[in-house]
């Protein structure tokens, strides 16, 4: 489709998207599921609204256990008058491929519609209980799937002395890393605007965030300290669910079953002026069963267990006044990898492996609407000829991808951006990759995109 | 018994526990048995500073205003404005509005009061002294040819603020400077005073209208170095 049409769809849909917005009574506040709790605006909890990066207010709310504000009364709700404790968000988008993951046939395309719905629901349950519920349907290699997304149930209390300030809390989420609030780690950081048509490129990762949600369940404890630092330990397990269960997906046969794993997180905080610092180091040690669930999702705990450690460092810097808001975001963990002995010569060459992950985002928005990011991603480690055989005949699971993006936030529920992934090494190599006839920049992709939060 | 299922069950037992909430730490704010103290060291202390972080009411990031030493009657007006909804300023509308909107009025006077009795602290923020000494001449002698009278005559000698009249001593110099933008909204400000950002500041309407963008950046740098 010629680029003026592509552009013309575009602007129809953000037309269409402005005339729904025109029609929202102005007596309900046109602001998602928190923003209804507490009645304020984007900017107070996410970082010159560019959801889902925290400011410290947003980092509190979320560890006192979402319970900040006034739980609606459902018997009371008036129509057209309260919103209900739900939220939708659509994530409409046209993705632009130079080839496919494999390099044979020709590559996926898409036109502008929605690819992704999510609802959320949760806020404060109780003054101690509180709850971020999310539900994700996208439209994945052509059949609509939906499941259980991003979930956590908190229990939190805060205990403030003369000198002193202690929030502590449990939890019960359903993969790693749901419960962060620094945006450092894996699953909350970026900027949230997933490819959902076509698949992605072959880029290894370390096991810690290879967790989708719904594969695991977790509990897990942490603790605040005067704002400053912060424990949290928690142990995650592969959901044990038989045919017939509402979470199975069409993923969970094949799906890895995880044995309990232990999952932690240490912190130092700072805040100064307009400016916030977190230094911290997470890490999870994951047993993972070689068997895996068997056809129909029944779980089969049987065969040998590979185990993969990852510690990491993570950072990130803050700058909250508008109108300027600035962030950064890093990451550095190390993997290292040993396999059953029986899965070295099938699954594996080597008994051991390891693997480095970086990833560094910077992000700036000015007055809460235009805006602009930078992704580096990278991946380091030991060749593998059997385990990194799938798309590359080098065995280097090394890669690099840098994503520009610049958005624009017309109204706070309402971001439309542009973003492209430039690989620039994959599998080793930066020029042609070995036994393909593609280099990495044929992986490229690109997404205009229009999302919507209501 | 599994090892995740006695995880499990202890996290429900925790769950169930937190079902007999305590008064005095909640951070409800429909429930008007919840004291004006407990607020403000439950809520309110995440962004305008509570303890273990620096001081009840001395807020670190200057998006949000010191509280410390603030006077009563101020304090009052302010949440009773954020309350209704009448003072209208970007912050007030995306941060205040929703907090304060079921606040009852012994909530209001409790949170006012606890504020109004907290030390103020010195502002940690460099100030260019430059500024500071321009934003003094100002505050003291006000610009007499604009017709702008000196700060110091409604404000105080030290800036501590009288009953209605804000303190602004170690104010930051960031929210002070966004006020005067706010007392300057145009919007139909002459036959209209409720359509002003702060209608209850109607009088540094004309004050401000008085002052160059850079005289109000002096004077707020000079409020700030205040202690």
């Amino acid at each position: 489709m010629p680029l003026h049409r592509i552009i013309m769809k575009f602007y129809a849909g953000s037309a269409m998207l402005a005339v729904l917005l025109a029609l929202i009574p102005t007596s309900a506040s046109a602001i998602p599921l928190y923003a209804r709790q507490t009645g304020q605006g984007c900017i107070s909890c996410h970082l010159g609204g560019m959801y889902p990066q925290l400011t410290t207010y947003g980092r509190l709310f979320k560890l006192t256990g979402y319970t900040m504000g006034t739980r609606p009364d459902l018997s009371e709700l008036e129509v057209q008058k309260d919103a209900p404790p739900i939220s939708i968000w659509l994530q409409s988008a046209r993705q632009y491929y130079t080839n496919v993951p494999n390099g044979s046939g020709p590559a996926p395309g898409s036109s502008m519609n929605v690819q992704a719905v999510s609802l959320f629901a949760g806020g404060k349950i109780t003054d101690n209980i509180g709850a971020f519920l999310q539900w994700t349907g996208a439209n994945a290699s052509g059949a609509f799937n939906s499941s259980v997304d991003n979930s956590e149930i908190r229990y939190a209390d805060r205990i403030m002395q003369a000198d002193s300030d202690l929030i502590y809390g449990f939890y019960i989420n359903n993969h790693p890393t749901v419960s962060d609030v620094w945006n450092s780690t894996v699953n909350w950081s970026g900027n949230f605007m997933g490819f959902f048509n076509g698949g992605t490129a072959p880029v290894q990762s370390p096991f810690i965030d290879s967790y989708s949600p719904g594969s695991s369940v977790g509990a897990g404890a942490y603790l605040y300290k005067d704002n400053t630092w912060y424990a949290e330990a928690g142990v995650y397990k592969s959901i044990t669910h038989g045919a017939g269960s509402v979470y199975l997906t069409s993923g969970a046969s094949g799906t890895t079953l995880i044995d309990p794993s232990p999952y932690y997180r240490l912190a130092y905080t700072k805040d100064l002026g307009p400016h916030s610092f977190e230094l911290g180091l997470h890490g999870m040690v994951s047993y993972a069963h070689n068997a895996t669930a068997a056809s129909g999702g029944v779980s089969d705990w049987g065969g040998t267990i590979n185990t993969y450690r990852d510690v990491g460092i993570d950072g990130q810097y803050q700058y909250n006044l508008d109108p300027h808001y600035f962030s950064v975001h890093g990451r550095f963990v190390h993997e290292s990898a040993s396999f059953a002995g029986d899965q070295v010569g099938v699954l594996t060459t080597n008994p051991s492996n390891t693997l480095n992950e970086t990833y560094l985002d910077a992000s700036y928005v000015y007055r809460a609407k235009y805006g602009a990011m930078l992704i580096y991603r990278a991946t380091t480690g030991s060749t593998d000829a059997t385990l990194y055989a799938t798309n590359t005949a080098s065995g280097s699971p090394d890669w690099k991808s840098w994503t520009p993006e610049i958005f624009w936030t017309p109204w706070s529920n309402v971001r439309v951006g542009y973003q492209y992934v430039i690989y620039t090494q994959m599998a080793g190599a930066t020029g042609t990759i070995p036994g393909q006839a593609l280099s990495p920049h044929d992986f490229n992709t690109s997404m205009l995109y229009a999302s919507f939060i209501y | 018994m599994t090892r995740m299922t006695k995880i499990l069950t202890l996290s429900a037992l925790a769950l169930a526990l937190g079902a007999c909430s305590n008064i005095e730490r909640s951070r409800n704010l429909g429930n008007p048995q919840v004291s004006g103290y407990t607020l403000a060291q439950q809520v309110c202390s995440t962004c305008h500073g509570g303890n273990g972080i620096t001081a009840n009411g001395t807020s670190i990031n200057p998006t949000y205003p010191n509280l410390a030493g603030q006077q009563a009657i101020y304090l009052e007006t302010e949440l009773q404005e954020f309350h209704d909804h009448t003072r209208k300023d970007p912050a007030a509308r995306d941060m205040m509005w929703g907090l304060a909107s079921q606040l009852t009025p012994e909530q209001i006077k409790g949170l006012s009061e606890f504020y109004a009795h907290q030390k103020p602290m010195p502002n940690p923020a460099h100030s260019d002294p430059a500024m500071v000494a321009a934003g003094e001449k100002l505050f003291v002698a006000g610009v007499p040819e604009k017709s702008v009278p000196a700060c110091a005559s409604c404000h105080g000698a030290s800036a501590e603020g009288n009953g209605p009249i804000p303190r602004l001593a170690g104010q930051h110099a960031d929210y002070l400077y966004k006020q005067m933008v706010s007392f300057n909204s145009d919007a139909g400000r002459e036959t209209h005073p409720e359509a002003l950002e702060r209608p209850h500041a109607v009088v540094m309407d004309a004050i401000s209208h008085g002052l160059s963008n850079e005289q109000q950046l002096q004077v707020a740098a000079y409020l700030q170095s205040l202690q």
